[in-house]
Protein backbone atom coordinates (compact mmCIF):
# COMPACT_ATOMS: atom_id res chain seq x y z
CA UNK A 1 0.00 0.00 0.00
CA UNK A 2 1.23 3.35 -0.73
CA UNK A 3 1.77 6.91 1.27
CA UNK A 4 -1.18 8.16 -0.27
CA UNK A 5 -3.65 5.12 0.44
CA UNK A 6 -2.46 5.27 4.38
CA UNK A 7 -3.24 8.56 4.32
CA UNK A 8 -6.58 8.15 2.88
CA UNK A 9 -7.32 5.25 5.80
CA UNK A 10 -6.21 7.60 8.54
CA UNK A 11 -8.54 10.18 7.10
CA UNK A 12 -11.31 7.84 6.80
CA UNK A 13 -11.09 6.08 10.75
CA UNK A 14 -11.04 9.71 11.61
CA UNK A 15 -13.98 10.75 10.07
CA UNK A 16 -15.62 7.26 10.71
CA UNK A 17 -17.48 7.86 13.91
CA UNK A 18 -19.36 11.12 11.59
CA UNK A 19 -20.18 8.37 9.02
CA UNK A 20 -21.99 6.09 11.06
CA UNK A 21 -23.77 9.42 13.17
CA UNK A 22 -24.93 9.89 8.97
CA UNK A 23 -26.17 6.53 8.83
CA UNK A 24 -28.46 6.54 11.99
CA UNK A 25 -29.76 10.21 10.81
CA UNK A 26 -33.76 10.51 11.55
CA UNK A 27 -36.10 12.47 9.85
CA UNK A 28 -36.85 14.91 12.39
CA UNK A 29 -32.77 16.03 12.06
CA UNK A 30 -33.42 17.61 8.05
CA UNK A 31 -37.22 19.09 8.97
CA UNK A 32 -36.40 22.21 9.06
CA UNK A 33 -32.99 24.67 8.17
CA UNK A 34 -32.78 24.85 11.94
CA UNK A 35 -33.03 21.08 12.35
CA UNK A 36 -29.92 20.83 9.27
CA UNK A 37 -27.87 23.16 10.93
CA UNK A 38 -28.32 21.86 14.36
CA UNK A 39 -27.46 18.16 13.05
CA UNK A 40 -24.15 19.57 11.32
CA UNK A 41 -23.69 21.65 14.89
CA UNK A 42 -23.61 17.78 16.25
CA UNK A 43 -21.73 16.12 13.32
CA UNK A 44 -18.71 18.81 13.37
CA UNK A 45 -18.77 18.17 16.95
CA UNK A 46 -18.20 14.13 17.11
CA UNK A 47 -16.06 14.37 13.66
CA UNK A 48 -13.69 17.43 15.08
CA UNK A 49 -13.79 14.85 18.35
CA UNK A 50 -12.36 12.11 16.54
CA UNK A 51 -10.02 14.21 14.27
CA UNK A 52 -8.48 14.96 17.23
CA UNK A 53 -8.18 11.56 18.74
CA UNK A 54 -6.99 10.48 15.28
CA UNK A 55 -4.05 12.90 15.50
CA UNK A 56 -3.48 12.12 19.16
CA UNK A 57 -2.66 8.40 17.82
CA UNK A 58 -0.73 9.27 15.55
CA UNK A 59 1.62 10.90 17.73
CA UNK A 60 3.01 7.53 19.21
CA UNK A 61 6.24 7.42 17.69
CA UNK A 62 6.59 3.61 17.62
CA UNK A 63 9.71 3.23 15.56
CA UNK A 64 8.97 2.04 12.14
CA UNK A 65 4.68 3.14 11.95
CA UNK A 66 6.22 6.10 10.03
CA UNK A 67 7.45 4.05 7.46
CA UNK A 68 4.36 3.51 5.47
CA UNK A 69 3.73 7.13 5.35
CA UNK A 70 6.80 8.03 4.20
CA UNK A 71 8.50 8.90 7.08
CA UNK A 72 8.30 10.61 10.50
CA UNK A 73 8.26 13.99 9.42
CA UNK A 74 5.12 13.25 6.70
CA UNK A 75 3.48 11.68 9.93
CA UNK A 76 3.99 14.65 11.72
CA UNK A 77 2.16 16.68 8.96
CA UNK A 78 -0.37 14.41 8.73
CA UNK A 79 -0.75 14.77 12.31
CA UNK A 80 -0.74 18.62 12.14
CA UNK A 81 -3.47 18.15 9.23
CA UNK A 82 -5.65 15.98 11.18
CA UNK A 83 -5.50 19.13 14.28
CA UNK A 84 -5.90 21.63 11.73
CA UNK A 85 -9.51 19.98 10.53
CA UNK A 86 -10.62 19.01 13.87
CA UNK A 87 -9.64 22.56 14.95
CA UNK A 88 -11.85 23.87 12.03
CA UNK A 89 -14.44 21.53 12.95
CA UNK A 90 -14.82 22.46 16.52
CA UNK A 91 -15.11 26.03 16.04
CA UNK A 92 -17.67 25.41 13.91
CA UNK A 93 -19.34 23.05 16.30
CA UNK A 94 -21.11 25.76 18.87
CA UNK A 95 -21.60 27.88 16.01
CA UNK A 96 -23.75 25.88 13.95
CA UNK A 97 -25.74 24.78 17.06
CA UNK A 98 -26.60 28.67 18.11
CA UNK A 99 -27.46 29.30 14.31
CA UNK A 100 -29.86 26.50 14.51
CA UNK A 101 -31.34 27.94 17.56
CA UNK A 102 -31.63 31.05 16.16
CA UNK A 103 -34.64 29.83 14.16
CA UNK A 104 -36.19 29.98 17.46
CA UNK A 105 -35.28 33.14 18.39
CA UNK A 106 -31.76 35.50 18.73
CA UNK A 107 -32.07 34.66 22.98
CA UNK A 108 -31.95 31.27 22.44
CA UNK A 109 -29.34 31.06 19.91
CA UNK A 110 -27.35 33.44 22.57
CA UNK A 111 -28.74 31.08 25.24
CA UNK A 112 -26.56 27.64 23.51
CA UNK A 113 -23.56 29.71 23.50
CA UNK A 114 -23.85 30.70 27.25
CA UNK A 115 -22.14 27.98 29.65
CA UNK A 116 -24.58 27.74 32.29
CA UNK A 117 -24.31 24.24 32.86
CA UNK A 118 -21.27 21.94 33.98
CA UNK A 119 -21.20 20.39 30.42
CA UNK A 120 -21.09 23.72 28.37
CA UNK A 121 -18.28 25.19 30.45
CA UNK A 122 -16.42 22.14 29.81
CA UNK A 123 -17.04 22.17 26.02
CA UNK A 124 -16.22 25.92 26.33
CA UNK A 125 -12.88 25.04 28.62
CA UNK A 126 -11.89 22.47 25.95
CA UNK A 127 -11.56 25.14 22.79
CA UNK A 128 -10.07 27.40 24.56
CA UNK A 129 -7.73 24.93 25.45
CA UNK A 130 -7.34 24.04 21.88
CA UNK A 131 -6.88 27.86 20.69
CA UNK A 132 -4.13 27.80 23.23
CA UNK A 133 -2.15 25.02 22.34
CA UNK A 134 -2.99 25.46 19.10
CA UNK A 135 -1.62 28.69 18.44
CA UNK A 136 2.18 28.07 18.33
CA UNK A 137 1.27 24.92 15.84
CA UNK A 138 0.33 27.33 13.22
CA UNK A 139 1.59 30.24 14.43
CA UNK A 140 -0.79 32.41 15.31
CA UNK A 141 1.98 34.96 17.10
CA UNK A 142 4.95 34.24 15.35
CA UNK A 143 7.37 31.52 15.06
CA UNK A 144 7.47 29.61 18.35
CA UNK A 145 10.26 27.66 20.15
CA UNK A 146 10.67 24.43 20.01
CA UNK A 147 10.70 23.91 24.51
CA UNK A 148 7.82 26.27 25.30
CA UNK A 149 5.73 24.48 21.76
CA UNK A 150 6.20 21.53 23.31
CA UNK A 151 5.28 22.29 26.81
CA UNK A 152 2.41 24.45 25.52
CA UNK A 153 1.04 21.32 23.52
CA UNK A 154 0.82 18.88 26.29
CA UNK A 155 -2.71 21.19 27.05
CA UNK A 156 -3.84 18.60 24.29
CA UNK A 157 -4.40 16.21 26.99
CA UNK A 158 -7.05 18.08 29.21
CA UNK A 159 -8.70 19.68 26.42
CA UNK A 160 -9.59 16.11 24.81
CA UNK A 161 -10.61 14.53 28.73
CA UNK A 162 -12.69 17.84 28.69
CA UNK A 163 -14.19 17.58 25.43
CA UNK A 164 -15.14 14.04 26.03
CA UNK A 165 -16.77 14.77 29.42
CA UNK A 166 -18.33 17.16 27.30
CA UNK A 167 -19.36 14.88 24.83
CA UNK A 168 -20.07 11.88 26.92
CA UNK A 169 -22.86 14.34 29.29
CA UNK A 170 -24.66 15.70 25.97
CA UNK A 171 -24.39 13.32 23.48
CA UNK A 172 -27.49 11.69 21.86
CA UNK A 173 -26.43 11.79 17.90
CA UNK A 174 -25.80 7.92 18.10
CA UNK A 175 -28.13 5.84 19.24
CA UNK A 176 -26.63 3.16 22.12
CA UNK A 177 -24.69 1.37 22.24
CA UNK A 178 -22.80 3.05 19.04
CA UNK A 179 -21.98 5.71 21.22
CA UNK A 180 -20.18 4.65 24.02
CA UNK A 181 -18.27 2.11 21.58
CA UNK A 182 -17.03 4.11 19.35
CA UNK A 183 -15.74 6.83 22.03
CA UNK A 184 -14.54 4.08 24.32
CA UNK A 185 -12.50 2.31 20.70
CA UNK A 186 -10.76 5.82 19.47
CA UNK A 187 -9.94 6.74 23.55
CA UNK A 188 -8.45 2.91 23.91
CA UNK A 189 -6.30 4.15 20.88
CA UNK A 190 -5.22 7.19 21.77
CA UNK A 191 -4.38 6.28 25.31
CA UNK A 192 -2.18 3.34 24.36
CA UNK A 193 -0.57 5.63 21.79
CA UNK A 194 0.13 8.07 24.59
CA UNK A 195 1.53 5.66 27.00
CA UNK A 196 3.67 4.43 24.69
CA UNK A 197 4.99 7.64 23.82
CA UNK A 198 5.47 9.01 27.30
CA UNK A 199 5.58 5.85 29.22
CA UNK A 200 6.99 2.77 27.27
CA UNK A 201 9.69 5.01 25.32
CA UNK A 202 11.11 6.90 27.85
CA UNK A 203 11.75 3.52 29.71
CA UNK A 204 12.41 0.93 27.06
CA UNK A 205 12.33 2.85 23.71
CA UNK A 206 15.67 4.90 24.47
CA UNK A 207 18.84 3.50 24.53
CA UNK A 208 21.78 4.77 26.43
CA UNK A 209 24.78 5.60 24.66
CA UNK A 210 28.17 7.20 25.45
CA UNK A 211 29.57 10.60 23.72
CA UNK A 212 33.03 8.73 22.57
CA UNK A 213 34.11 11.98 19.95
CA UNK A 214 33.06 15.40 18.95
CA UNK A 215 34.18 16.40 16.14
CA UNK A 216 33.99 19.83 14.61
CA UNK A 217 33.43 19.65 10.97
CA UNK A 218 32.57 23.57 10.49
CA UNK A 219 32.87 26.30 12.91
CA UNK A 220 28.80 25.83 13.44
CA UNK A 221 28.71 21.80 12.75
CA UNK A 222 30.03 19.04 15.05
CA UNK A 223 29.65 15.10 14.18
CA UNK A 224 29.40 13.46 17.57
CA UNK A 225 30.06 9.82 17.78
CA UNK A 226 28.35 7.64 19.74
CA UNK A 227 29.17 3.92 21.57
CA UNK A 228 26.23 2.01 22.59
CA UNK A 229 26.00 1.50 26.18
CA UNK A 230 23.48 -2.16 25.94
CA UNK A 231 22.05 -2.45 22.51
CA UNK A 232 22.95 -0.89 19.45
CA UNK A 233 20.16 0.81 17.30
CA UNK A 234 19.42 -1.15 14.28
CA UNK A 235 19.01 1.73 11.26
CA UNK A 236 19.30 2.43 7.74
CA UNK A 237 21.38 5.33 6.39
CA UNK A 238 19.87 8.76 6.22
CA UNK A 239 17.22 7.76 9.25
CA UNK A 240 17.44 9.84 12.05
CA UNK A 241 16.81 9.61 16.00
CA UNK A 242 16.07 11.72 19.09
CA UNK A 243 18.47 12.25 20.76
CA UNK A 244 18.60 13.22 24.87
CA UNK A 245 21.93 14.63 26.43
CA UNK A 246 22.25 14.15 30.22
CA UNK A 247 25.80 16.15 30.46
CA UNK A 248 25.12 18.75 33.15
CA UNK A 249 27.66 21.44 31.94
CA UNK A 250 25.20 22.16 29.00
CA UNK A 251 23.90 25.46 29.07
CA UNK A 252 21.04 24.22 27.35
CA UNK A 253 19.38 21.61 26.58
CA UNK A 254 20.11 19.08 29.30
CA UNK A 255 17.72 16.50 28.96
CA UNK A 256 15.69 17.53 26.33
CA UNK A 257 14.65 15.22 23.06
CA UNK A 258 15.69 16.92 19.89
CA UNK A 259 15.34 15.74 16.41
CA UNK A 260 19.27 14.60 14.51
CA UNK A 261 20.10 12.60 11.37
CA UNK A 262 22.25 9.49 12.06
CA UNK A 263 25.48 10.43 9.40
CA UNK A 264 27.25 7.22 9.99
CA UNK A 265 26.54 3.84 7.65
CA UNK A 266 24.58 1.08 9.40
CA UNK A 267 27.20 -1.22 10.15
CA UNK A 268 29.73 1.07 11.54
CA UNK A 269 30.95 0.50 15.05
CA UNK A 270 29.85 3.47 16.37
CA UNK A 271 26.66 5.57 15.63
CA UNK A 272 27.72 9.23 14.36
CA UNK A 273 25.53 12.44 14.32
CA UNK A 274 25.66 15.58 12.84
CA UNK A 275 24.26 18.65 14.31
CA UNK A 276 24.47 22.24 13.35
CA UNK A 277 23.69 25.22 15.30
CA UNK A 278 20.23 25.67 14.73
CA UNK A 279 18.41 26.31 17.60
CA UNK A 280 19.57 27.09 21.57
CA UNK A 281 20.01 23.35 22.44
CA UNK A 282 21.35 22.29 19.36
CA UNK A 283 24.03 25.35 19.93
CA UNK A 284 24.98 24.24 23.30
CA UNK A 285 25.39 20.57 22.24
CA UNK A 286 28.43 21.69 19.88
CA UNK A 287 30.51 21.47 23.63
CA UNK A 288 28.88 17.84 24.82
CA UNK A 289 31.47 16.55 27.03
CA UNK A 290 32.94 13.71 25.81
CA UNK A 291 32.72 10.77 28.17
CA UNK A 292 28.93 11.95 29.13
CA UNK A 293 25.31 10.10 28.54
CA UNK A 294 23.21 10.29 26.00
CA UNK A 295 20.13 8.44 24.85
CA UNK A 296 18.79 7.74 21.66
CA UNK A 297 15.49 6.81 20.32
CA UNK A 298 14.32 5.59 17.01
CA UNK A 299 15.20 5.12 14.11
CA UNK A 300 12.85 7.15 12.15
CA UNK A 301 12.00 8.41 8.81
CA UNK A 302 12.45 6.58 5.48
CA UNK A 303 14.22 8.76 3.17
CA UNK A 304 15.77 6.27 0.70
CA UNK A 305 14.27 2.83 -0.04
CA UNK A 306 14.70 -0.43 1.16
CA UNK A 307 15.37 -1.48 -2.16
CA UNK A 308 18.46 -1.65 -4.15
CA UNK A 309 19.23 2.40 -5.26
CA UNK A 310 18.84 2.72 -9.09
CA UNK A 311 20.46 5.34 -10.83
CA UNK A 312 20.23 8.76 -8.67
CA UNK A 313 20.53 12.26 -8.45
CA UNK A 314 20.97 13.98 -4.66
CA UNK A 315 20.82 17.27 -3.97
CA UNK A 316 21.41 18.15 -0.81
CA UNK A 317 21.64 22.02 0.82
CA UNK A 318 23.46 22.92 3.80
CA UNK A 319 23.23 20.23 6.88
CA UNK A 320 20.86 18.32 4.62
CA UNK A 321 23.84 16.64 3.46
CA UNK A 322 23.92 14.24 6.29
CA UNK A 323 21.48 11.60 4.84
CA UNK A 324 23.26 11.39 1.86
CA UNK A 325 26.74 11.31 4.07
CA UNK A 326 25.44 8.22 5.77
CA UNK A 327 24.56 6.53 2.23
CA UNK A 328 27.56 7.18 0.99
CA UNK A 329 29.46 6.38 3.70
CA UNK A 330 27.64 2.69 3.47
CA UNK A 331 28.21 2.57 -0.21
CA UNK A 332 32.12 3.39 -0.21
CA UNK A 333 32.40 0.26 3.06
CA UNK A 334 30.64 -2.21 0.46
CA UNK A 335 31.03 -2.92 -3.47
CA UNK A 336 29.63 0.10 -4.84
CA UNK A 337 28.58 -0.37 -8.63
CA UNK A 338 25.80 1.63 -8.86
CA UNK A 339 25.71 5.58 -10.37
CA UNK A 340 24.82 8.44 -7.91
CA UNK A 341 24.89 11.81 -8.87
CA UNK A 342 24.84 14.15 -5.60
CA UNK A 343 24.44 17.86 -6.16
CA UNK A 344 25.58 19.64 -2.96
CA UNK A 345 24.28 22.91 -2.57
CA UNK A 346 26.00 25.67 -0.10
CA UNK A 347 26.19 29.35 -0.12
CA UNK A 348 29.97 29.35 -0.40
CA UNK A 349 33.10 27.76 -0.14
CA UNK A 350 33.50 28.14 4.03
CA UNK A 351 29.59 26.37 4.18
CA UNK A 352 30.46 22.96 2.42
CA UNK A 353 30.19 20.55 5.25
CA UNK A 354 32.32 17.06 4.55
CA UNK A 355 33.63 18.12 1.17
CA UNK A 356 36.88 16.69 1.96
CA UNK A 357 35.28 13.03 2.63
CA UNK A 358 32.77 13.98 0.01
CA UNK A 359 35.08 14.67 -2.78
CA UNK A 360 37.68 11.38 -1.48
CA UNK A 361 34.69 9.27 -2.52
CA UNK A 362 34.19 10.88 -5.25
CA UNK A 363 37.42 9.91 -6.92
CA UNK A 364 37.51 6.95 -5.14
CA UNK A 365 34.05 5.25 -6.13
CA UNK A 366 33.87 5.18 -9.94
CA UNK A 367 30.15 5.80 -9.77
CA UNK A 368 29.82 8.16 -7.31
CA UNK A 369 29.90 11.86 -8.65
CA UNK A 370 30.20 15.24 -6.71
CA UNK A 371 28.77 18.44 -8.36
CA UNK A 372 29.00 21.54 -6.15
CA UNK A 373 26.35 24.42 -6.37
CA UNK A 374 27.41 27.76 -4.68
CA UNK A 375 24.89 30.27 -4.69
CA UNK A 376 26.81 33.31 -4.44
CA UNK A 377 28.50 32.24 -7.56
CA UNK A 378 25.13 30.53 -9.56
CA UNK A 379 22.23 31.96 -7.94
CA UNK A 380 19.61 29.51 -6.83
CA UNK A 381 20.01 25.89 -8.47
CA UNK A 382 18.27 25.69 -11.98
CA UNK A 383 17.43 23.82 -14.78
CA UNK A 384 20.51 24.62 -16.96
CA UNK A 385 22.70 23.91 -13.78
CA UNK A 386 21.73 20.54 -13.40
CA UNK A 387 21.92 19.82 -17.02
CA UNK A 388 25.08 21.10 -17.63
CA UNK A 389 26.44 18.67 -14.40
CA UNK A 390 24.36 15.08 -15.23
CA UNK A 391 22.93 14.98 -18.64
CA UNK A 392 20.41 12.43 -18.01
CA UNK A 393 18.34 14.13 -15.12
CA UNK A 394 14.88 13.27 -16.32
CA UNK A 395 15.77 9.33 -16.15
CA UNK A 396 16.99 9.82 -13.02
CA UNK A 397 15.32 9.17 -8.93
CA UNK A 398 15.52 12.11 -7.21
CA UNK A 399 16.43 12.73 -3.36
CA UNK A 400 16.36 16.32 -1.92
CA UNK A 401 16.95 17.06 1.67
CA UNK A 402 17.93 20.73 2.88
CA UNK A 403 15.86 23.92 4.39
CA UNK A 404 12.45 24.23 2.58
CA UNK A 405 12.94 27.23 0.52
CA UNK A 406 15.49 24.70 -1.22
CA UNK A 407 13.13 21.74 -1.41
CA UNK A 408 10.53 23.28 -3.45
CA UNK A 409 12.85 25.31 -5.58
CA UNK A 410 15.26 22.12 -6.11
CA UNK A 411 11.34 20.40 -6.60
CA UNK A 412 10.45 22.77 -9.09
CA UNK A 413 13.66 22.65 -11.06
CA UNK A 414 13.53 18.70 -11.03
CA UNK A 415 9.66 18.59 -12.32
CA UNK A 416 11.13 20.84 -15.11
CA UNK A 417 13.55 19.38 -15.91
CA UNK A 418 11.26 16.31 -16.54
CA UNK A 419 11.55 13.86 -13.72
CA UNK A 420 7.70 12.48 -12.53
CA UNK A 421 6.40 13.96 -8.93
CA UNK A 422 6.58 9.53 -8.25
CA UNK A 423 10.03 9.63 -8.45
CA UNK A 424 11.16 12.86 -6.45
CA UNK A 425 12.12 12.24 -2.86
CA UNK A 426 12.11 14.90 -0.37
CA UNK A 427 12.99 15.03 3.38
CA UNK A 428 11.94 18.20 5.70
CA UNK A 429 14.32 19.17 8.47
CA UNK A 430 11.41 21.65 9.65
CA UNK A 431 8.53 19.77 11.56
CA UNK A 432 6.12 22.30 11.74
CA UNK B 1 -2.67 25.99 6.03
CA UNK B 2 -1.53 28.47 9.00
CA UNK B 3 -3.31 31.17 7.50
CA UNK B 4 -7.12 29.41 7.02
CA UNK B 5 -6.87 28.22 10.64
CA UNK B 6 -5.72 31.79 11.81
CA UNK B 7 -8.57 33.04 9.64
CA UNK B 8 -11.40 30.48 11.17
CA UNK B 9 -9.70 31.60 14.45
CA UNK B 10 -10.59 35.35 14.15
CA UNK B 11 -13.80 34.69 12.13
CA UNK B 12 -15.03 32.34 15.07
CA UNK B 13 -14.79 35.07 17.82
CA UNK B 14 -16.18 37.71 15.23
CA UNK B 15 -19.07 35.40 15.08
CA UNK B 16 -19.67 34.56 18.53
CA UNK B 17 -19.36 38.35 19.15
CA UNK B 18 -21.74 39.58 16.72
CA UNK B 19 -24.28 36.56 17.85
CA UNK B 20 -24.12 38.00 21.63
CA UNK B 21 -24.23 41.79 20.67
CA UNK B 22 -27.32 41.35 17.98
CA UNK B 23 -28.65 39.06 20.95
CA UNK B 24 -28.51 41.22 23.69
CA UNK B 25 -30.23 43.99 21.66
CA UNK B 26 -33.30 42.02 20.50
CA UNK B 27 -33.76 41.01 24.22
CA UNK B 28 -34.12 44.43 24.63
CA UNK B 29 -36.75 45.43 22.19
CA UNK B 30 -38.68 41.74 23.23
CA UNK B 31 -38.78 42.37 26.44
CA UNK B 32 -40.78 45.48 25.47
CA UNK B 33 -43.03 44.17 22.95
CA UNK B 34 -44.54 41.58 25.37
CA UNK B 35 -48.41 41.57 25.66
CA UNK B 36 -50.82 39.41 27.68
CA UNK B 37 -50.78 35.63 27.82
CA UNK B 38 -53.67 33.27 26.28
CA UNK B 39 -55.07 31.06 28.95
CA UNK B 40 -56.42 27.13 28.90
CA UNK B 41 -57.14 24.47 31.19
CA UNK B 42 -55.39 21.44 32.18
CA UNK B 43 -58.08 19.54 29.80
CA UNK B 44 -56.90 21.90 26.49
CA UNK B 45 -53.39 21.03 27.13
CA UNK B 46 -54.28 16.94 27.57
CA UNK B 47 -55.12 16.95 24.23
CA UNK B 48 -51.68 17.89 22.46
CA UNK B 49 -50.29 14.59 24.20
CA UNK B 50 -48.44 13.57 20.87
CA UNK B 51 -45.39 14.09 19.31
CA UNK B 52 -46.95 16.02 16.52
CA UNK B 53 -48.43 18.22 18.78
CA UNK B 54 -47.04 18.66 22.45
CA UNK B 55 -48.04 21.24 25.01
CA UNK B 56 -46.77 21.26 28.21
CA UNK B 57 -47.33 23.26 31.42
CA UNK B 58 -44.28 24.15 33.64
CA UNK B 59 -44.52 26.44 36.79
CA UNK B 60 -47.86 27.21 35.75
CA UNK B 61 -47.33 28.41 32.28
CA UNK B 62 -48.44 26.87 29.04
CA UNK B 63 -45.09 25.63 26.60
CA UNK B 64 -45.92 24.18 22.73
CA UNK B 65 -42.61 21.93 22.09
CA UNK B 66 -43.84 20.47 19.09
CA UNK B 67 -41.06 22.12 17.19
CA UNK B 68 -38.41 21.61 19.79
CA UNK B 69 -38.78 18.09 19.99
CA UNK B 70 -36.21 17.09 17.59
CA UNK B 71 -33.34 19.42 19.09
CA UNK B 72 -33.73 18.40 22.36
CA UNK B 73 -30.69 16.23 23.20
CA UNK B 74 -32.72 12.97 24.02
CA UNK B 75 -34.66 11.05 21.92
CA UNK B 76 -38.04 12.42 21.32
CA UNK B 77 -39.35 9.30 23.57
CA UNK B 78 -37.78 11.06 26.74
CA UNK B 79 -39.63 14.00 26.69
CA UNK B 80 -43.09 12.18 24.49
CA UNK B 81 -43.96 11.16 28.11
CA UNK B 82 -44.54 14.50 29.01
CA UNK B 83 -46.48 15.86 26.44
CA UNK B 84 -50.31 17.14 27.54
CA UNK B 85 -49.42 17.15 31.20
CA UNK B 86 -48.01 19.35 34.05
CA UNK B 87 -44.25 18.55 33.67
CA UNK B 88 -42.97 20.56 35.83
CA UNK B 89 -41.11 17.91 37.98
CA UNK B 90 -39.63 16.69 34.58
CA UNK B 91 -38.18 20.26 34.04
CA UNK B 92 -36.87 20.24 37.38
CA UNK B 93 -35.33 16.86 37.84
CA UNK B 94 -34.95 15.48 34.13
CA UNK B 95 -35.77 12.35 35.90
CA UNK B 96 -32.76 11.58 37.77
CA UNK B 97 -32.91 14.44 40.28
CA UNK B 98 -30.82 17.14 38.45
CA UNK B 99 -32.61 20.38 36.71
CA UNK B 100 -32.39 22.22 33.61
CA UNK B 101 -29.67 24.75 32.91
CA UNK B 102 -30.66 27.98 32.89
CA UNK B 103 -29.70 27.90 29.37
CA UNK B 104 -32.25 25.29 29.00
CA UNK B 105 -35.19 27.58 31.03
CA UNK B 106 -34.35 30.33 28.44
CA UNK B 107 -34.84 28.75 25.63
CA UNK B 108 -38.07 27.26 27.18
CA UNK B 109 -39.27 31.28 27.14
CA UNK B 110 -39.72 31.09 23.13
CA UNK B 111 -42.15 28.34 23.07
CA UNK B 112 -44.92 30.27 25.68
CA UNK B 113 -48.18 30.01 24.69
CA UNK B 114 -50.39 31.15 27.78
CA UNK B 115 -50.91 30.55 30.98
CA UNK B 116 -52.62 27.52 33.00
CA UNK B 117 -56.48 28.86 33.86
Amino acid sequence: MSPRMYKLLVWLIAILPGLVALFFMRSPDTASVGGVLNYLGRLTGIVGLSTMLMAAILCCRVPGFDRPFGGLTKMWKLHHQLGAVAFLLLLAHPLLLAFAAAEVSLTAAVATLTPTSQSLWLGWIALVLMMVFLAPSFAFFGHPDYQRWKWVHRLSGPAIILALIHTALLMRTLPAPWDTLVWVVYVAAAVGALAYRFVFSRVKGRQPYQVMQVERSANNVVEISLQAERSRLDHEAGQFVYLTPFDKTLTNGYAEEHPYTISSAPDEPLLRIAIKDLGDASRAIQTIAVGSQVKVEGPYGGFFPPTELGPSLWVAGGIGITPFLGKVRELARGEFSGDVHLVYCVQDESRALFLEELSGYAQALPGFHLSMHYFYREGPLDEAFLNRVCDDVAEREAFICGPTPLLSCARNVLLGAGVPARRITTEEFELL
Amino acid sequence: MKKTVFAAFIAFWSSIGTLVLVGSLSAHAVSEAEGELSTYTLEQVAEHNTLGSCWMVIEGKVYDFTGYIPRHPTPPVVMEGWCGREATEGMRTKGYGRDHSPAAWGLMEDYLIGELE
